[in-house]
């Protein structure tokens, strides 16, 4: 072993061990209890409001999954060095999108059953009587979309699987071709992610206001994704270290970088909602702002938008911009902290109020807040990472016989 | 200069032999990276402060070696950028979202202006976002050169080092140690030593260049430049305050002396030469009759010296009259005055929504007010021909008697809303209730 | 030095080591020979001259045409009702967008930490400096009365009249104009180590003093290093959200509007990652010629071009996106005037320069796929050739198709160039390479400098992270 990198390497813990039983046991069992929790209100308060807690919850728990895969296709594109140590934990939260698939079924419930509460279109008498929706019914109708999320989530599933398969082989074989591979198949990778994502995102965020329209929300939404990963990642390294793992290969050069990228990537969020909502207040018409109208014009929703601004942008941009606290644990974990608070608002922000049908003279939107907002996030949060954690039990957290694993450890920033 | 012989002399350095040159410092070379960071860790271990490194390239580890404390840079660039953020708000506010009544102190060249476009608010915040972000960085980026030039005291054209022959290898391939002499710690021979045992080569003498000063050519030169730079703000000052009659040089003519004939000037072409030509037989005059003033009941309103207190005899109130008139008012009137009269039309409407544009604004009337309901016709029809207040001539938009038929359609707006029951016809009166 | 008889093939994929970016075993001094020797000759190349007088006589010809358009006036281009914008801003996005990789690969990939950029980054970035110049020539020219331009800025005046900050076209004053500045700074700031060099080996005295002072007496001192590299870094970190944001403010000239086929909220993303892909190809087209005529095939060798041809892989592929998502909404919006624009786009009068654009954007770029496509350097050249022709028609049919069949068809015209429009963008052209074959022949081609960093003797003998075992990880493995 060479001097240059991080003394005491060897001797680190690199499994959960012990850790993981007891993280999936409580895991599971915040996640059952928010879920039967969430399905109680849902029958006192309408299945209109579960089921739009329930998109929300679940756009913002696939945002870490879909955030991870972006990461892992990424680095291997890009043949970076310097991620290597922390990219186990990237394939490991993108390893629940099978999970993900599962979850994803209750979403299904109200499309195939009609129930305009949710999507407007799927009831097939509104399609009828709405033309705009009748223009886009071959498109926005059930069977397609179903056929559609099959597609997602298999390509999806398939891809996670795959790099983590393949990078857990490489663990026992240390062979060479597993990176070849796994950077061989990234290229069409991303790009098979990046259609998924766009189109995933158009039917089941965007058509929760199916008049509506938006050629960047693919773009947005993948914003969040990763900003969302980067944060939800420092918050990991952390946390494990904290437990006394990888306490040695991850180094303050990777938490710079972590927080470098989350930084970075908050800026990019910001650009995007920025140019979506600008174009569509600048030239005014009524078919895009109504939209936005839905989400500024009670004191409520004008002070989630300033909320976001000012919390999704500034406060990231001001406690990340320095070096100084980018190289501080503490300092980044509470950041990312913030950051995974942020990020559920944006999501709230997009999926919660409904906006109007073109042919309401005032825009409607939904209530606030409600029980099944919150404890629908513990229900499904909990999953996700029961999910997760279950891949984690027994496995290395860190490839330790990749070919760059030399470099990330001994990796120094500029 | 024995000023400096004697500060030499206390920090024991021999006075060069020839032409009393001073030394700057003591000079290492070095051949590759790894000698020159070790050498630098030993230096620095040695206490001096006053010494550097030179390389052709930044040194991976150098930092650390020589103990350099990070830059205040990023601090300067982070204040010169909230500058220029709090620059691009205020330029943006001052010139399109100010009104520039509520600041007459400010002289008139730098006044701001509330500047109303396309509907949109005068602090147009998302637009104004791009100028705001560029100012920012602009700034920024100029204080991180200007900051890191002036910190670095550069530009330095002058340095004793320059004259070293070997030195000159140290932008291609070659690494160098330099110890200065007003170092605290310097000892010629001490630290000659020293340097000595680096690891470079032999230890080499660089002394201070000897400064000529500018030559006469040089100095009479930028006298006479500088004379030549101050002519033209003096000839721009003499021209703003000419008193000359003839008119200035007019370089870029744009359409400024067009080639045509104006109404009261000569022209030679014709026999009168008169540029205007006077009206043929049988012209005829728009509103003849009114510009003549031979029926100013029809074409005024006005009977003598007060409004016509009845229409006059050229408009026969029929129902086809009424017609044209409820037509006519719900095309122009309506807007403002609602398709009642209570004066609630959208115009009325926006208007009190946009509470922005409160100043200047007065409601329109309600045509049912009593004073309304008192005014003769002819003051009605005046005030449609001629406007009231805020309320624009529509005199060029309708014909006369389409402003009498809408007079006769106000009287009968008006007693739609002060009728009593008898008024209705029999058969109409059920569907009341 | 011996001509080698094999190329040293550094694109060849091992995970287990990068690949060495300055081949032929040189050392610093090599480096700094091969780069100086292109200002240091006594003569240029013969195709130096040959392509200089090309350029020149073009140089030429744009600025007759400007005079001739500043005497005579607007009317001389093909410009007409509906089609208000033609040839002068299809040149200026296109000239803008080259403009941005320059700046991507001085200061994106300066963030990202890709060594490779070393060898490209000098001539990029004054690519950059000219594109922009180019670029900031057509808004100057097409306002008709060119001599109150200055009212474009906000001076102070006696009639109290300011500029309206609220169109986007005062916006692209404020983003270009930054853009240049710090662009020029980036360029000049990142030159004067190599100035130094200049100034060091200067034969003639002339030369010592005029390279003297434009490398303001630096000395490559660790103190000013430590300095300079912060400084360096805080520019790179300036100059992307910069990059970002001037062709994003270009793109909000046509986004802002209510036109169908400019009003689509992905256009600033869209034409940021449209500039790159552009922008890159044009660094490719000197890029090539450059290291062949050069001699500096050991310093941009084909690893760099490979990286080069995947970034347009990469951008390429987000522009195949946008086209995309723009064709996919217009169906979905259920505007059909929209639908129609993008319909008219593929199959109206405009079609052939849509499917050029398709072909050359979408449909070439896509060979990169293929490595032997991106380690072949004349393939590399080429493709890169489509995809500026296609990169230019792509801002040709955004404007004048959305132009020419807008809201009311009783409006619709065709718009023609004329000649002058013609002899005005290969004009910008000479301007163009008239200018970087100037820098090529007096300012240092290479941020030598900065290819010092990144060859290993720059780190010293002992290597750092790369020689560690993996099989010792089994042995101490916890259970």
């Amino acid at each position: 072993m060479n001097s240059a990198a991080p003394a005491g390497v060897l001797d680190e813990q690199r499994r959960l061990d012990d850790l993981a039983p007891k993280l999936a046991l409580g895991a599971v069992l915040v996640g059952l209890i928010g879920l039967a929790v969430s399905l109680v209100f849902g029958f006192i308060d309408g299945w209109a409001v579960f089921f739009r807690s329930y998109i929300l919850n679940y756009a913002y728990v696939l945002s870490f999954a879909l955030g991870a895969l972006f990461f892992v296709l990424l680095q291997h594109v890009t043949r970076a060095g310097w991620s290597v140590v922390v990219r186990r934990l990237a394939e490991f939260v993108a390893g629940a999108l099978p999970a993900l698939a599962v979850l994803f079924v209750p979403i299904l419930v109200p499309v195939l059953l009609g129930f305009e509460g949710v999507y407007p279109w799927s009831n097939a008498e509104q399609r009828h009587a709405d033309p705009l929706l009748e223009w886009k019914s071959p498109y926005l109708n059930p069977a397609f979309f179903v056929v559609r999320c099959v597609v997602y989530f298999a390509v999806w599933a398939w891809l996670a699987r795959y790099y983590l398969r393949r990078s857990l082989e490489q663990d026992q074989t240390g062979r060479v071709e597993s990176t070849l591979a796994m950077q061989r198949w990234s290229g069409i990778g991303i790009v098979l992610y990046g259609l998924t994502l766009t189109f995933f995102s158009i039917d089941v965020i965007k058509s929760l206001a199916p008049e509506w329209f938006s050629t960047v929300f693919g773009v947005y939404y993948f914003s969040g994704c990763v900003v969302g990963f980067f944060a939800l990642l420092a918050v990991g390294m952390v946390g494990l270290q904290r437990a006394g793992r990888l306490s040695r290969s991850i180094t303050v050069e990777h938490y710079h970088d972590v927080g470098k990228l989350a930084f970075g990537f908050t800026v990019f969020w910001a650009y995007i909602a920025y140019s979506q909502y600008m174009l569509y207040w600048y030239a005014n018409l009524p078919e895009e702002t109504f939209w936005y109208s839905a989400r500024q014009e009670t004191p409520w929703w004008a002070g989630v938008s300033i909320l976001l601004v000012i919390g999704h942008f500034v406060v990231p941009l001001l406690a990340l911009i320095s070096r100084f606290p980018k190289r501080r644990k503490n300092w980044l974990a509470a950041a990312a902290l913030w950051v995974l608070v942020m990020h559920w608002v944006d999501v709230y922000y997009l999926v919660a109020p409904r906006a109007a049908q073109l042919h309401e003279a005032h825009p409607v939107s939904a209530a606030p807040l409600h029980v099944t907002d919150v404890s629908l996030l513990v229900g499904l949060g909990g999953l996700f990472l029961f999910a997760v954690v279950r891949l984690m039990a027994g496995r290395p957290l860190m490839p330790e016989r990749d070919p760059r694993l030399g470099e990330s450890l001994a990796y120094e920033n500029i | 200069m024995s000023e400096l012989t004697l500060a030499a002399k206390k920090r024991h350095v021999t006075p060069a032999a020839a032409a009393g040159r001073e030394l700057y410092g003591l000079l290492v070379e070095f051949d590759d990276v790894e000698a020159l960071k070790a050498a630098a860790r030993r230096v620095r271990e040695g206490g001096y402060q006053r010494w550097d490194a030179h390389s052709p390239f930044p040194v991976h580890g150098m930092d650390e070696a020589m103990g350099i404390r990070h830059t205040r840079l990023p601090w300067v660039v982070f204040f010169f950028g909230l500058l220029g953020c709090a620059a691009g708000v205020l330029l943006q506010w001052h010139t399109n979202a100010m009104d520039p009544q509520q600041f007459k102190f400010i002289p008139t060249f730098l006044q701001g202006f509330d500047f109303r476009i396309s509907g949109k608010p005068l602090w147009s915040f998302p637009a104004n976002i791009p100028v705001i972000f560029e100012m920012t960085v602009l700034l920024a980026a100029l204080a991180a050169v200007i900051g890191m030039l002036a910190m670095n005291g550069l530009p330095r054209w002058h340095h004793a080092l320059f004259g070293h022959p070997r030195f000159q290898r140290v932008t291609t391939d070659r690494f160098f140690i330099c110890v200065e002499a007003r170092d605290p710690k310097f000892h010629e021979t001490r630290t000659s030593e020293l340097l000595a045992t680096l690891g470079g080569s032999e230890v080499e003498r660089v002394y201070w260049p000897q400064r000529s000063p500018p030559p006469a050519w040089g100095r009479i030169t930028g006298l006479i430049v500088l004379c030549l730079a101050l002519f033209p703000p003096l000839w721009a000052y003499k021209m703003n305050v000419s008193l000359k009659a003839q008119p200035r040089i007019h370089i870029i003519q744009d359409m400024d002396n067009q080639e045509k004939y104006k109404a009261q000037q000569k022209n030679v072409a014709f026999a009168d030469s008169r540029a205007m030509r006077p009206a043929i037989p049988g012209t005829i005059a728009r509103e003849d009759a009114w510009a003549l003033g031979t029926d100013p009941h029809f074409y005024e309103g006005r009977v003598g010296n007060a409004w016509a207190a009845s229409f006059p005899p050229q408009i026969e109130i029929t129902e086809s009259l009424l017609r044209r008139g409820q037509r006519q008012f719900n095309i122009y009137c309506a807007v403002c005055h609602g398709l009642d009269g209570s004066g609630n039309g959208i115009v009325a409407k926006r208007a009190r929504e946009k509470t922005q544009i409160t100043s200047g604004w007065v409601p329109p009337t309600s045509l049912h007010d009593q004073t309304v309901r008192d005014r003769p016709v002819g003051h009605l029809f005046n005030t449609i021909t001629n406007g009231i207040r805020t309320m624009p001539p529509y005199g060029d938009q309708l014909s006369v008697a389409d402003r009498w038929a809408i007079v006769a359609y106000i009287r009968a707006l008006e007693r739609s809303q002060n009728a009593r029951l008898e008024d209705v016809p029999p058969e109409v009166r059920s569907e009341l209730r | 030095m011996a001509s080698r008889v094999l190329e040293f093939d550094n694109t060849i994929e091992d995970p287990r080591q990068r690949a060495p970016l300055v081949l032929g075993g040189r050392d610093f001094t090599a480096v700094t020979d091969m780069v100086c020797a292109v200002a240091e000759a006594p003569r240029p190349p013969l195709a130096w001259y040959i392509a200089f007088t090309i350029s020149a006589v073009l140089l030429v010809v744009l600025a007759a045409m400007v005079l001739y358009l500043v005497f005579t006036g607007v009317g001389v281009w093909g410009l007409n009702n509906p089609v208000g914008w033609g040839f002068d801003i299809t040149n200026f996005v296109f000239w803008v967008g080259i403009g941005h990789a320059g700046t991507l690969i001085s200061a994106i990939l300066f963030l990202f930490r890709q060594k490779w950029r070393t060898s490209i980054n000098r001539f990029s970035e004054a690519m950059t400096i000219f594109a922009v110049l180019c670029a900031a020539l057509f808004p100057g020219i097409h306002v008709g009365r060119i001599w109150v331009t200055y009212w474009l800025a906000p001076l102070p005046n006696q009639m109290a009249m300011w500029p309206n900050f609220r169109s986007p076209l005062l916006w692209d004053v404020f983003a270009v104009g930054t853009y240049f500045i710090v662009s020029l700074l980036f360029w000049y700031i990142g030159m004067l180590p190599d100035l130094a060099t200049f100034r060091d080996r200067a034969g003639t005295r002339a030369r010592k003093i005029i390279y003297g002072l434009l490398a303001l007496g630096w000395c490559g001192s660790s103190r000013h290093w430590h300095r300079f590299e912060r400084a360096y870094l805080i520019l790179a970190a300036l100059a992307t959200p910069l990059v970002l944001s001037v062709h994003s403010v270009v793109s909000f000239d046509f986004a802002v509007s209510q036109l169908p086929g400019w009003h689509t909220t992905i256009f600033p993303p869209y034409f940021v990652a449209g500039a790159i892909f552009g922008g890159f190809a044009m660094v490719m087209t000197l890029a090539v010629p450059a290291r062949q005529l050069f001699g500096l095939k050991d310093l941009i060798t084909r690893r760099h071009l490979e990286n080069m041809a995947k970034i347009m892989l990469a951008t390429g592929s987000m522009v195949g996106y946008a086209y995309l998502m723009e064709f996919f909404v217009a169906w979905y919006s259920g505007n059909s005037i929209e639908f129609f624009a993008f319909k008219s786009r593929a199959l109206g009068p405009y079609a052939w320069a849509y499917w050029v654009m398709i072909v050359c954007n979408v449909v070439a770029p896509q060979l990169f796929w293929f490595k032997r496509m991106r380690t072949t350097v004349w393939a590399t050249f080429a493709i890169a050739m489509a995809i500026n022709i296609g990169m230019w028609f792509e801002r040709f049919v955004i404007i004048v198709t959305s132009l020419s069949s807008d809201f009311l068809p009783s409006s619709w015209d065709i718009f023609i160039p004329t000649w002058v429009d013609l002899l005005t963008l290969a004009g910008s052209f000479g301007l163009f390479f008239t200018l970087f074959l100037l820098f090529c022949r007096y300012l240092p081609i290479v941020a030598m400098a900065e290819v010092k960093t990144v060859m290993p003797q720059a780190r010293g003998t002992r290597h750092h992270g790369f020689d560690y075992n993996p099989d010792e990880f089994d042995e101490v493995a916890p259970t």
